[in-house]
């Protein structure tokens, strides 16, 4: 469940999700659209769909399938523009209240991507985490530059006749196990930066909640939970910043935590400090 | 003084501090660098990979422990070198063109390096051809690759192919990882190994020089 404001896109069908890649593996379409119904229940107000590497006609059949179980809009999630435009042309708007899907992700070296609105209208959600020097792709380092991949896809995207209410800046969140390189510091920054430039006033903001705390243990030394209170204490502090959407787990009880909360503490001294002792602070929470 | 022996639980623990005080320490009287690597340094990795294979340890502790050996590692580099030790194999390793995935690759590298292993980081987004220059600079090495997208992935069998056609195949070992690489991947584009995780990398990297 979700906090009021907080947009919830419901992550599961995804191929990188080891169980929902099963079922794609063994072609149990049954599975995947049982998936989609169990998170519409559950109030997901999207629904992602990721087929991985298959063909753009399998994108094309999830998502007629899935459309005939639930009146929630999807979010087409792909970098490959092939299979995205296999999805939106599937993609019924009627069939969700006249509601248009997402498309997860456009990124400053994917602009061409913008083409596919001519094939179904769509939100973009735009990946702010990358730039492009010399023609190709490089990660954004420092807050600056976050801000200013996102004026150049906002541009874009106004450029192709989208409205800013239309379109989703995604920053990038990574795992803050492995952060040694100052990776919540330069989101957190760069939110900041957009929160106070009013171009960016009507944009919405999202990040794949989730990612933020793979490959960390589930419980703490205690037997509590190590993974929910992390991800609530990041919704604590960057929605305030303008934060309204998230892909993230109907199974999760998304929260906002008082600031003495243990978890909103290892936020803070992770982002204060910084590299290494970064590391070291999310340890000691688990540990 | 600290003993020598302390360095393995100093790196198990991850306490980069206390491994370079040993280190020196060490140094100073004129322990053996070799035996200082090989008994205590090789092996504290070895048990943080154990630990992290069971659960015990997670990426965190890999990291904090990779550091630790990182810190000792580069004091005793030198004395290394002067006693001509050699490295365990050497390794050229970059995350596939198209990919700015880095932090399981670099912790494949630092655990590498960790066992001994001389490890060249192309770093990331690095195309074919870069491989094969690499692999040719560097020939005898193992090409070890990484890459986390699908769309991505497809971009080993390029470099396997360029090895091919610069006729370096049959002197390099290419071993891949990341996420969304599997076995059956790996045996249907004729790479040579793969791992799930960095100390799995460790062993398959010595199962390709021969050394295990
Ligand atoms: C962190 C992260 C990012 C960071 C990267 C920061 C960085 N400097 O690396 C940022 C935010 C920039 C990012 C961007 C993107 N990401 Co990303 N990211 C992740 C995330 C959350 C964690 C990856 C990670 O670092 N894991 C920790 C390390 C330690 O694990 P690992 O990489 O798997 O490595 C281990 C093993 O695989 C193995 N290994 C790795 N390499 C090698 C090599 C060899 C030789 C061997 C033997 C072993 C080996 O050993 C390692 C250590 O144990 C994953 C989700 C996930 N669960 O994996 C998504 C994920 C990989 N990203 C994804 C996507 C789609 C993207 C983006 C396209 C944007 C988006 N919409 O999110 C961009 C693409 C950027 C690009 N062009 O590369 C998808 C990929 C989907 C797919 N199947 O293709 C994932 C799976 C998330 C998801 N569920 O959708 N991402």
């Amino acid at each position: 469940m979700a906090i009021a404001g907080l947009t919830l896109i419901g992550e599961t069908i995804n191929d990188s999700v080891p169980s929902t890649r099963k079922l794609f593996e063994a072609g149990d379409l049954a599975g995947i659209v049982e998936l989609a119904r169990f998170q519409d229940e559950k109030g997901a107000a999207y629904i992602d769909v990721n087929v991985g590497a298959r063909p753009p006609e399998f994108m094309a059949d999830v998502v007629r399938r899935i459309q005939e179980v639930t009146a929630k809009p999807l979010s087409i999630d792909t970098p490959d523009p092939a299979i995205a435009k296999a999805g939106l042309a599937a993609y019924d708007p009627a069939r969700a209240g006249g509601r248009k899907p997402l498309l997860n992700s456009i990124s400053p070296l994917r602009v061409g991507m913008f083409d596919l609105l001519s094939v179904q209208p769509f939100r973009p959600i735009l990946l702010i985490s990358e730039r492009v020097e010399d023609g190709r792709s490089r990660p954004c380092q420092t807050a600056e530059q976050t801000y200013q991949a996102a004026t150049f896809l906002l541009a874009e995207a106004q450029r192709a006749g989208l409205e800013p209410d239309d379109c989703i800046l995604d920053p990038g969140i990574a795992p803050i196990g492995s952060d040694t390189e100052g990776n919540l510091k330069r989101l957190i920054g760069a939110m900041e930066m957009l929160h106070n430039d009013p171009k960016f006033a009507r944009v919405h903001r999202s990040v794949g909640l989730s990612n933020f705390t793979v490959q960390l243990p589930s419980k703490r030394a205690d037997g509590s939970p190590v993974k929910g209170p992390l991800e609530n204490a990041f919704l604590t502090k960057a929605m305030p910043l303008g934060l309204d959407m998230i892909i993230g787990s109907v199974k999760r009880v998304y929260e906002t935590l008082p600031p003495e909360h243990p978890a909103m503490q290892c936020l803070e001294d992770c982002l204060r400090l910084g590299g290494f002792e970064a590391i070291l602070r999310v340890r000691e929470f688990y540990r | 003084m600290p003993e020598p022996a302390e360095l393995y639980d100093a790196i198990v623990t991850g306490n980069a501090k206390k491994a370079e005080e040993v280190t020196k320490a060490a140094l100073e009287a004129n322990v053996n660098p070799t035996e200082l690597l090989g008994k205590y340094m090789i092996p504290a990795m070895d048990e943080v990979g154990k630990r992290f294979e069971c659960n015990e340890y997670f990426v965190p502790e890999l990291l904090i422990a990779a550091r630790a050996m990182k810190t000792a590692l580069a004091l005793l580099t030198p004395k290394l070198a002067e006693a001509g030790a050699k490295a365990a194999g050497r390794v050229v390793i970059g995350t596939v063109q198209g990919d700015l995935h880095d932090i399981g690759k670099n912790l494949v590298a630092s655990m590498l390096e960790g066992a001994g292993f001389k490890v060249v980081d192309l770093g990331v987004d690095v195309p074919a051809q870069k491989f094969v220059e690499a692999a040719k600079e560097q020939e005898g090495s193992i090409v070890a690759m990484s890459a986390l997208l699908t769309t991505t992935m497809t971009q080993m069998r390029s470099v396997l192919q360029a090895l091919e056609a610069a006729g370096l195949r049959r002197k390099t070992k290419v071993m891949i990882g990341g996420a969304p690489i599997t076995q059956q991947y790996c045996d249907e584009i004729g790479a040579d190994g793969y791992s799930d995780n960095a100390s799995g990398a460790v062993a398959l990297a010595r199962r390709l020089v021969g050394v295990a």
